[in-house]
């Protein structure tokens, strides 16, 4: 196994940290974009940038709601984008099993 | 911190870096995004323990009995208030920008406990109007809002299979059964130890857990 299999829409800091942090919250649920950003640090730019390439390839769905200052966007993850936060991390720990040093005797 | 977004890309990052971050991502979310159960029973058990024992002190020397004194009575309320008002500020800090099914389920329970707890004092009124004696308001008083405590905590445990929550709403409509036999005095007692004390233990356990 190499470091090709590693998703590469996932496999980018802000990406990944955008995943893990949308994985958190049970299925069904969802985070409202300023908590995101809040959580995660991007300026609110490139966390449009980052979730238009999530969204994109499925992974995440936003949904807007609202006008004026009662105005919120949703953001989730899809099914599919959990599926593939499991995927990316089974590989991770199957890279990392396999560089890891061997026991001493 | 802000991130630009070319650092954004995955240029560079191997896969120590992803663990990295995935773990460090996953622990900042958890802390911010989840309510530290041990600490909400922890709250709550101190506020039963106060509450009831206060009860039990001021009605332990009546024969007979008479109910409990306004001063325990206002005591459970600032009590409950106060527990209430920690338990408000940090589920709501932690559900602040989160929506959903768990909010909606959230809302759906608590009007359920209002609901159920306005029932209880309905039908309070109802057994007093029909002639019931002190003692046996006090047996109702005391052991019916752990019932349905016990019940809606039973109940909650089914959204997310939470065995633990489940084996804590059994005990709670075990002991609610169970303190009515000790009479109206006792009652409290039995109460403040069995309920708030039970709380008290999965705090310490909870805590216990997250430091091993």
């Amino acid at each position: 196994m190499s470091e090709d299999e590693l998703d590469p829409v996932i496999h980018a800091p802000a990406r990944l940290r955008i995943m893990v942090t949308l994985a958190t919250v049970p299925e069904g649920d969802n985070l409202s974009f300023t908590r995101l950003q809040d959580l995660i640090g991007l300026t609110p730019g490139n966390l449009i940038t980052h979730l238009r390439k999530l969204e994109d390839a499925e992974y995440v769905t936003t949904l807007k709601s609202g006008s004026g200052v009662t105005a919120r966007t949703a953001v989730s993850l899809t099914s599919a984008g959990r599926a593939a936060l499991d995927r990316y991390s089974a590989v991770v720990r199957e890279l990392l099993g396999s560089v890891s040093p061997e026991p001493r005797s | 911190m802000k991130e630009d977004a070319d650092s954004g890309n995955g240029t560079g990052m191997d896969v120590q870096q992803a663990a990295a971050i995935m773990q460090d991502t996953t622990e900042r979310a958890q802390r911010a995004l989840i309510v530290r159960r041990p600490v909400l029973f922890a709250v709550w058990g101190v506020a039963w323990l106060v509450a009831d024992g206060t009860i039990w002190l001021s009605v332990r020397d009546q024969h007979p009995y008479s109910g409990p004194t306004p001063a325990s009575l206002l005591v459970l309320t600032l009590v409950v208030a106060a527990a209430a008002a920690i338990t408000t500020v940090l589920v709501g800090r932690a559900g602040s920008g989160v929506g959903g099914w768990t909010v909606l389920q959230r809302r759906i329970l608590l009007l359920s406990y209002l609901g159920g707890y306005i029932g209880l004092f309905a039908l309070e009124a109802a057994i007093d109007h029909a002639g019931a004696s002190r003692a046996v308001l006090g047996v109702y008083g005391a052991a019916a809002p752990i019932l349905l405590a016990g019940l809606v905590v039973a109940a909650s445990s089914a959204l997310n299979l939470d065995w633990s929550v489940f084996g804590l709403g059994i005990w709670l409509l075990a002991v609610a059964a169970g303190s009515g036999f000790a009479g109206p005095v006792s009652v409290w007692a039995v109460s403040a130890l069995a309920g708030g004390g039970a709380l008290l233990l999965l705090a310490a356990a909870g805590l216990r857990r997250r430091r091993s």
